[in-house]
């Protein structure tokens, strides 16, 4: 399986944020600056007033499954689920989806908050008997690749950032090896969950005003010559965050923008201090975005791609950073060039 | 580019038949269970009232996972001998979600009227007051991978995979794969499951996918479901050999793509693992299989039948067993308890029995290890791990020539 290795290009997206379902036109909306924010109908009852980023209702044509399927899922999985269908469509992979490979960071799924209210009023008999599977973290993988038929080589990493960026570099190594020709890779998850909320106060990010928000993105990779690229993935690392100015002297080439998606004000500001040393523009995903944790990579990820496809930047650097402490940096290129 | 060797340096089991893997594994190969009643909470009226539960007091605290990986990850250690760098050390558990410790969630049910008998209505009015009381570094999946890389000082990837009942063998595979990317030379790594608790208990129970008759009988014709275990295996991997005398050889990892709860009834997913294993060592048949057999109606005809596909004439000439009859299901740890008896058979040459399993169901047609451990020279063994919403693994492990 290392006997040859080949240049990974992202051939598709897939993409659902505050802005709603698609990747295109996310790249202006970062850089021009323009947050959206509407207070959370998952925190309503628990945290009412909290500002959020939280995507918008999807027309049913436009969400994952059924009505049935869904009441299975977790927010994150549900997510996921979305873009996975997105993805594989933007890459017209309509066939051969056993083959493909699925890496994911994924958080800590909660239970939906309709299974969470039967709970509390009625116990754990009043859940639907697939409650627990709500709870189990790959199901936010597993939930998507039923529905799409994808069956291939595949990995969950817990993320709270760093994980989602290990999903990228183990789908870039498994194609880029051979192990499997395509993979989809990116991050799916919510920070509107009372617990997680609640959590995220308790360590200090609501109080640094972290906003919380919620998403997925997936990237979809492919060593095939006849799959079109969008652009091509450069490099993938996830490195301690002390190691920022020796990474950002070893690009490949002229980084021409940098986007940074980082836990709290105070971090990204910190990441964009120490990038503005090379001189190019730098814009912050999670500002706009809303942190949406394991999410919050991928995403970055999409507004790259779309800046890169619109010629609006030719090489990107994206810096994420988790509440590890890791930093993950993924550098990509435009396919024009 | 050739692939690094992955070899295997060092192995720590803590069990509910030993507190290390020596004597686990003469419990395990004598063919004692580890399965009954539980006791250390009150079960009236759950689904399932027996386990494997882990139950003892040195490894107690705020996270039981904890305990488990850190006295299993002591073992490997002392035994691997190995020397590296921190910044070449890497760390790779695989573990779900940890839940508040069964003290604190008895209290609330307690303060909630329940007294010893858990009762749920009582406890659900009450939850929201548990937020507080439990820690994110207690609940999160990647404490235990925190802790151990701290405690280790390990400086390289630091990882969690959470894949239900495959995560221990997936982190082991992503071990394999970054020691042969060159991302770290010697890998902590392996599984840990701490599941016998009410709220376990509970959901699987829910689920309908425990055993009502209280048994962990893999492959039997009796089964009804599988029953929950407790404890951490965890390896060292290291790309120098040093005194190893096994490797891991292949790995292999597919999706079924089918149902959430059932697998595939062809078997699919679970082939296209297991042929990726085989493929990845370059062989095409191994001389013993440590199966996922969790003793489910579904998953064990599956599996065997997957088995008989793969291997072809060559399983007449293997033995195949699952740990699962003596230990129960690790869940998050399972994988990895697969992998330190596949190395056991093919270091020490000991295939360690099925525990439970007296009237071999003929769907599961295998050549089954029934009774004790059969003592027989093993070159190659495959190890099965399949998740719940079907994420597959299955590792290839090779005695050193």
């Amino acid at each position: 399986m290392m006997g040859r290795t080949s240049r990974v290009a992202i051939v598709g997206v897939g993409a659902v944020s505050a802005f709603g379902l698609g990747w295109r036109g996310l790249g202006g909306t970062v850089v021009e600056g323009k947050p959206l924010r509407s207070t959370s109908h998952a925190l309503a009852v628990t945290h009412p007033g909290i500002e959020a980023a939280q995507v918008p209702a999807l027309a049913p044509a436009q969400d994952a499954g059924d009505g049935r399927q869904r009441k299975l899922m977790s927010r994150g999985a549900r997510l996921a689920a979305v873009v996975m269908r997105e993805a594989l469509r933007d890459a017209r992979w309509s066939e051969g989806r056993e083959e493909v490979g699925a890496f994911l960071g994924v958080g800590a799924s909660g239970g939906a908050m309709e299974e969470l209210t039967a709970m509390l009023q009625a116990g754990i008999t009043a859940c639907n008997p697939l409650f627990a599977f709500q709870l189990m973290n790959n199901f936010t993988l597993c939930h998507g690749a039923i529905l799409e038929g994808v069956g291939g080589p595949n990995g969950a990493f817990f993320s709270r950032g760093g994980g989602t960026v290990r999903a990228l570099r183990e789908a870039v190594a498994t194609v880029s090896t051979g192990e499997c020709e395509r993979a989809l890779a990116g991050g799916s998850d919510s920070a509107l969950h009372p617990v997680t909320w609640a959590e995220l106060g308790r360590e200090g990010f609501a109080a640094r005003g972290l906003v919380p928000g919620e998403g997925a993105g997936l990237l979809a990779l492919s060593s095939r010559p006849e799959d079109t690229a969008l652009a091509w993935l450069e490099r993938c690392e996830v490195l301690p965050v002390e190691g920022l100015s020796r990474v950002l002297a070893g690009s490949h080439g002229q980084v021409d923008t940098v986007l940074t998606a980082a836990w709290g004000p105070g971090i990204a500001g910190e990441l964009e201090s120490t990038v503005a040393r090379l001189g190019v523009p730098v814009s912050d995903t999670v500002t706009l975005l809303g942190e949406a944790l394991a999410a919050s990579p991928a995403l970055a990820w999409a507004v790259a791609v779309d800046l890169l496809a619109q010629g609006r930047a030719h090489r990107v650097l994206v810096l994420s950073l988790g509440v590890d402490g890791e930093l993950g940096l993924v550098e990509l290129a435009g396919a024009q060039r | 580019m050739s692939a690094r060797r992955v070899f295997i340096r060092g192995v720590g089991v803590v069990s509910a038949l030993g507190r290390d893997w020596p004597s686990t594994a003469a419990a395990l190969a004598g063919g004692r269970s580890a399965i009954g009643p539980i006791t250390h909470f009150d079960v009236a009226g759950y689904p399932c009232t027996v386990g494997a539960p882990v139950l003892d007091p040195e490894l107690e605290g705020p996270d039981r996972r904890l305990g488990l990986a850190r006295r299993a990850a002591r073992e490997a250690w002392a035994r691997a001998g190995v020397s590296v760098a921190p910044e070449r050390l890497g760390v790779f558990i695989g573990a779900e979600s940890g839940r508040a410790t069964l003290s604190t969630v008895c209290e609330l049910a307690q303060a909630a009227g329940g007294g010893r008998t858990f009762d749920h209505v009582r406890f659900g009015a009450r939850a929201p007051a548990m937020a507080p009381r439990i820690d994110a570094s207690v609940v999160s999946p990647a404490a235990v991978a925190s802790v151990l890389a701290g405690e280790w000082d390990a400086r390289g990837p630091a990882q969690t995979v959470s894949l239900a009942c495959a995560s221990g063998s997936a982190a082991i595979i992503e071990a394999v794969r970054a020691l042969r990317l060159g991302l770290c030379d010697v890998a902590l790594c392996g599984g840990v499951g701490a599941d016998v608790d009410p709220l376990m208990l509970a959901g699987f129970g829910h689920l309908g996918i425990l055993s009502a008759k209280g048994c962990s009988r893999p492959f039997d014709a009796r089964r009804d479901g599988f029953v929950v275990g407790e404890g951490a295996a965890l390896v060292v991997l290291s790309v120098e050999r040093g005194d190893a005398e096994a490797e891991i050889a292949g790995v292999g990892r597919s999706l079924d793509a089918y149902n959430l709860t059932a697998p595939d009834p062809e078997g699919d997913g679970a082939r296209r693992s297991m042929l990726a294993a085989l493929r990845d060592a370059g062989v095409e048949t191994v001389d013993y299989v440590q199966a996922h057999g969790t003793s489910t109606p579904l998953n064990d005809p599956v599996e065997a039948w997957a088995l008989r596909v793969v291997l072809g004439d060559g399983l007449a000439r293997a033995r195949v067993a699952s740990v699962k009859g003596a230990l129960g299901h690790w869940v998050a740890g399972a994988g990895a308890l697969g992998l330190v008896c596949a190395y056991e058979a093919v270091v020490g040459g000991r295939m360690m029995p099925t525990a439970g399993l007296e009237t071999p169901d003929p769907d599961c047609d295998l050549p089954h290890v029934i009774g004790e451990a059969v003592y027989q020279e093993a070159r190659t063994a495959l190890v099965n791990a399949f998740a719940f919403g079907g994420a597959n693994t299955s590792l290839v492990v090779r005695r050193c020539a």
